[in-house]
């Protein structure tokens, strides 16, 4: 629904600026959709005086104007037949924005012009467009028109809930507001009838389920001419098309009330009689939107004694709608079903606002007093008198009165007001106070208000314009969980589950001799630990600085059960001694591997567990976390066989080794299998790991390029440092370089080894040509045939 | 020349139903209709023919040509049918000999329990706090009221460090540096490793694992405690389970209770594991001693809190039905497989 400043401030007297009344609607409810200003342009026009009038010499119809618009005085070149020297006219200097058409400095027919004289068209005012706008001739030169005319405007879009009927109208939103900022509501002064003839004008109602009220009221000897002005200016700001005076009086009220009212002309309506009934099957009804409808027969229509003459609460019909002939009038203001009118309109897909209004409910008691209103309106406006009031209420409805406990509101708000206040609010929102008892304020709820039936309804009406937000909310917990760590923790255990691992628990106590079996030297970390000083053994005397001991015993109590196959991990904490008193804790992730690397396979036949499958393992495990920038690299770990062991290094911080043990280090352990382990330092692990979110990144649709290359080279120069080597040709280009092939054997000379790369280059900005490509992988070759001797194969 | 037309059809009909494969048919394709064909070389003749036969003999080629066409289009369709026949019965294979995959291996079952008790705690609000397992002698004893000449003390309960740093033998520890640390309101639970010195047998360990739940904030009552516990037995073990308190004495809670759950093995009809009471004990709670949170500076006429404290060991053997400690930290791996449907 559109709401008009402007007219909004007819009902109450407030002087918000545009924000401030956007938040107001919204915070008691009504969400604003869309700000609009109307006649912006009119700011920019201004009132100016003709000082002077030629004829143009090499045009009939065009004048020349010379034009004062308070400060200069320019020649503007006019073609409208209505211009005269003295006029006060509209004036749009050159640089004014008229819809999509800017004003130039211009040359007419050899004469130039500064500027347009507008028409009344031209300035979105009317539709009249034979001629320029003549102001009156008091208009103060130099003041612009928008301020002058003060039509400027400004029309809030907004959303009106299914409950919020009473909001459709122009009043109950203005009612509403009054009640939030505690200003008067000023509304139409409603005169009772003039004139009472029950007997002769018959309406009758046959199905009064779906019509709860009927008031015709008769208006005899009407002129019809155009609304006055304010009246047009409404309707356009709701985007309404003016018509004529009555109908656009009841369109008016629609939007004032939110209740639709619908006029006929009296001499079409056969019989003088109003039928409200259901249609006919087969009956054909002729609608205001010129089509022609044939009715089902479950259909509510308005009737004559011969014809239907409304789709109820729809549309009007085109055989009794007020033309520019009519003399009488029959004014309706009734209450249709709102489930009725939703039915029609969706199967007919007849949707008009008056169907929009219908179906969302209406009140009898406000059928009556737009009745009042229009009936005044049209007296006032378009003349005739009042002949006859018709109003068939069947069934009238009793008032709602509902009691409303203060201290229930306090317990679902936690909010105390006193009585007074709470009085206010609901009385500013029509509410009629009855009683007032301890802790029962007994209300009468006003008729346009249905959907205030039960105190929970009145405990929301009195916090909506109290304001949601004077609510504080309690202080907040504080987040304690260290999430990285805890989700971190899980994450890895789950990954070596899902890698067949069994996670083992062991009791942190250990050993120191342990330390020696696995020839950890006196001056290694791992040797500071921390001693129980009432230990239950030697076995139980320290807190374990590394789980290798223990897992070693885990594996080789397996393997004594009759496994062959083990992969055990341990996700716990280590002890050391340190600076600080309680020493220091820290997360490892360990564990030991043996046999299969899968359980054996009819298809896939399943390796024994090796180097490179724990080196896999490791690499994955660093990209669960993830962590970007590591290496690999040769470890002294002493209980690791020599060429066998690995440490991940960042920068110079070691976080962790893995390797094959030492046989002679298994063998103390009474193992006699190949068996792998590795220590990883978690709390490093979440220290490096890249802790930013992922940003997508638009997919390139330029061409990726593979290329392979084979050579053979001496195998002291490590694979790693002839990838780095390829890379650096062009890092931005080259994405990934893969060795998928490596060979020796009795072609390839002792010392030397042939292996193949796959390189893939991702282009950023062009597609690569071929010449390109070649270039890239020639630059290649020639920088490793240099630093590494190599021989293409 | 239509009886020559009709014998080049029949000839192609004949070849065209011999074809075998897509190839063959190309050939005869190119044979009968292909430039050096007997139609085309037909087709090359109707410039030599009056204006009024052109059309006409035109004709008769042209259908002749379509009919050779069809017939190749049908047998096109016809060869790929029976190509896609092949290809399925060509893929027919044992679906009952077994899938390749690597092997799930287990989390160990105190974890899962673990992890089942945080997941209740976290959906209802509680948060995680952690410490650590040697801790000194005020966070595990002084802080929670403990006299100073209390049994648990004792060398004989307790591991010791130095004089006054040790191996804590609760998470309690933890609920204090929480507190000394943030403000309420607070509600975490502190789950981890305990140590007690006690000899490992069906039902003691050395270490073991515990979890303990700290809420401190306005209008906190016994029966949010009650209430904690009931929705977190009922969600742990079932919503048959009952809890029941028991009055008992923690030096750190006023009022303190034992709680007892109904037994999980016969649900309280009474059995050998609860002993006939229908009823296991399963740990300690009651309301933060005042003296507690006054000693770390929480105003206690505007906070109260509640504590309790559970044994994840226990729960642990209790939920599978493990006969004693022992097999928890053996880390065998046939004890250890049996945990894999729990992941």
């Amino acid at each position: 629904m559109k709401i008009s400043y402007k007219w909004l401030r007819e009902y109450i007297d407030i002087d918000l600026s545009v924000d401030d009344l956007k938040d107001k609607l919204t915070f008691s409810g009504i969400e604003v959709e869309a700000v609009q200003q109307t006649n912006e342009l009119l700011d920019f026009i201004f009132v100016a005086e003709i000082k002077e009038k030629k004829t143009h010499p090499n045009s009939d119809h065009l004048s020349i104007c010379k034009v004062f618009d308070g400060k200069d005085t320019m020649q503007v070149i006019c073609g409208a037949p209505n211009c005269e020297q003295g006029q006060k006219i509209a004036f749009a200097p050159v640089g004014t924005k008229i819809g999509d058409f800017v004003i130039k400095k211009a040359k007419l027919r050899g004469e130039e012009s500064f500027g347009m004289i507008c028409s009344e068209k031209e300035l979105g005012i009317s539709d009249k467009h034979e001629g320029i706008m003549i102001l009156p001739d008091d208009a103060p030169i130099g003041k612009s028109l928008g301020n002058y005319l003060g039509i400027a405007d400004t029309v809030f879009d907004v959303e009106i809930t299914p409950n919020r009927v009473d909001l459709l109208g122009m009043i109950g939103i203005a009612r509403d507001l009054s009640a939030q900022l505690d200003v008067e509501l000023f509304t139409p002064l409603l005169k009772e009838y003039q004139h009472k003839d029950l007997a002769t004008y018959a309406v009758e109602i046959k199905e009064t389920n779906l019509c709860t009220r009927y008031i015709a009221n008769v208006i005899e000897g009407v002129k019809i001419e155009q609304s006055p002005e304010w009246i047009r200016e409404c309707l356009i700001a709701n985007e309404i098309k003016p018509i004529n005076n009555v109908v656009d009086i009841t369109n008016y009220v629609t939007l004032e009330f939110g209740h639709p009212l619908h006029a006929f002309d009296k001499k079409y309506v056969d019989g003088d009689r109003i039928i409200v009934r259901n249609a006919k099957k087969g009956e054909e009804f002729p609608a205001l939107d010129h089509n022609k409808y044939v009715l089902n027969g479950d259909e509510l229509v308005i009737a004559d004694s011969n014809k239907a003459i409304a789709l109820a609460g729809i549309i009007g019909g085109i055989n009794s709608h007020i033309t520019d002939d009519t003399v009488d009038i029959v004014l309706e203001a009734a209450c249709f079903n709102p489930s009725q009118v939703r039915r029609t309109s969706h199967e007919k897909k007849i949707f008009t606002d008056s169907s929009y209004r219908f179906e969302r409910g209406c009140t009898e008691q406000v059928a009556e007093l737009v009745a009042k209103r229009a009936l005044d309106l049209i007296l006032t406006f378009c003349g005739g008198v009042h002949t006859r009031t018709v109003d068939v209420y069947p069934n009238p409805k009793e008032e709602e009165i509902v009691v409303l406990r203060p201290s229930r509101m306090t317990k679902l708000l936690t909010l105390v007001l006193d009585d007074e206040k709470i009085i206010d609010y609901l009385t500013a929102l029509g509410l009629d106070l009855l009683k007032q008892d301890t802790d029962a304020l007994t209300f009468k709820i006003p008729a346009y208000r249905q959907d205030l039936t039960r105190e929970i309804d009145l405990i929301e009406e009195i916090i909506r314009l109290h304001g949601y937000d004077s609510i504080e909310a309690k202080p907040e917990k504080e987040e304690i969980t260290d999430k990285i760590s805890f989700y971190q923790r899980r994450k890895v255990q789950d990954y070596f589950v899902t890698q067949g691992f069994y996670e083992v628990l062991n009791l942190s106590f250990s050993d120191p001799y342990y330390l020696d079996m696995l020839n950890i030297p006196a001056n290694d970390y791992r040797r500071s630990f921390i001693e129980i000083m009432n230990p239950q053994g030697q076995a139980s005397s320290i807190m374990r600085t590394t789980f290798l001991p223990g897992l070693l015993k885990n594996a080789v109590y397996n393997f004594n059960h009759g496994q062959e196959n083990i992969k055990l991990f341990e996700l716990n904490k280590v002890f050391f001694t340190s600076d600080k008193k309680l020493g220091t804790e820290k997360w490892v992730i360990s564990g030991v591997l043996s046999g299969k690397i899968a359980p054996i396979h009819w298809k896939n036949k399943t390796e024994n567990i090796n180097f490179f499958y724990l080196k896999g393992l490791i690499e994955t495990l660093l990209a669960l976390f993830p962590i970007n920038k590591y290496e690999i690299v040769p470890s002294d770990e002493p209980f690791y066989q020599v060429n066998l062991a690995a440490q991940i290094r960042i920068g110079k911080q070691v976080i962790g080794t893995f390797g094959k043990f030492d046989p002679k280090v298994a063998g103390k352990f009474e193992y006699d299998k190949e068996i792998f382990g590795f220590e990883i330092d978690f709390n490093e692990c979440l220290k490096y790991m890249n802790k930013k979110g992922v940003v997508f990144k638009e997919i390139s649709k330029l061409q990726t390029v593979s290329r392979d290359l084979s050579f053979i080279v001496s195998k002291e120069y490590p694979v790693q440092s002839i990838i780095n080597d390829i890379i650096q040709c062009n890092a931005k280009l080259i994405k990934e370089v893969i060795p998928f092939d490596e060979f020796t054997g009795k072609q390839i000379q002792t010392g030397f080894r042939s292996i193949s790369f796959n390189i893939l280059l991702v282009p950023e900005t062009n597609n690569l040509t071929d010449d390109y490509i070649n270039d890239l992988i020639n630059s290649i070759i020639d920088k490793l045939k240099s630093k590494y001797h190599i021989e293409m194969r | 020349m239509e009886t020559k037309l009709n014998h080049v059809v029949l000839a192609a009909e004949n070849d065209i139903k011999g074809a075998q494969s897509i190839h063959e048919l190309m050939n005869i394709k190119a044979k009968y209709i292909g430039k050096k064909s007997e139609i085309m070389d037909l087709m090359k003749t109707l410039g030599s023919l009056s204006p009024e036969e052109r059309p006409k003999v035109g004709k008769t080629i042209n259908i002749a040509k379509q009919n050779i066409e069809n017939l190749l289009e049908n047998r096109i369709v016809k060869l790929k049918e029976m190509e896609y026949q092949k290809t399925l019965q060509d893929s027919k294979v044992d679906l009952s000999m077994p899938g390749y995959a690597i092997g799930y291996g287990s989390l160990h079952p105190l974890t899962i329990v673990w992890r089942e008790i945080e997941d209740i705690f976290i959906s209802m609000g509680f948060d995680i706090a952690e410490g650590y397992d040697i801790e000194d002698e005020f966070h595990n004893f002084d802080a929670l009221n403990t006299p100073k000449d209390h049994p648990s003390r004792n060398l004989a309960d307790t591991f010791y460090i130095k004089d006054d740093v040790l191996l804590r033998t609760q998470t309690s520890t933890v609920q204090i540096r929480t507190m000394e640390n943030y403000k309420p309101p607070i509600k975490i639970i502190s789950p981890g490793r305990c140590y007690r010195n006690d000899r490992p047998d069906a039902s003691h360990s050395p270490a073991f694992h515990q979890v303990e739940a700290l809420v401190v904030d306005e209008n906190i009552t016994f029966q949010d405690l009650r209430d904690t516990l009931n929705t977190f037995v009922k969600k742990m073990f079932g919503n048959h389970m009952k809890s029941r308190f028991r009055p008992h004495f923690f030096p750190f809670t006023e009022p303190s209770a034992e709680i007892d759950i109904s037994c999980v093995n016969c649900g309280g009809k009474g059995c050998a594991i609860c002993k006939n009471s229908g009823w296991l004990e399963m740990g300690g709670a009651g309301l933060v001693d005042p003296n507690v949170l006054g000693k770390l500076g929480i105003d206690t006429e505007k906070y109260s809190g509640f504590a309790f404290g559970l044994g994840i060991d226990r729960i642990t053997i209790l939920k599978y039905n493990i006969p004693g400690l022992r097999l928890l930290y053996e880390n065998d791996i046939r004890f250890l497989k049996q945990f894999t449907m729990n992941n």
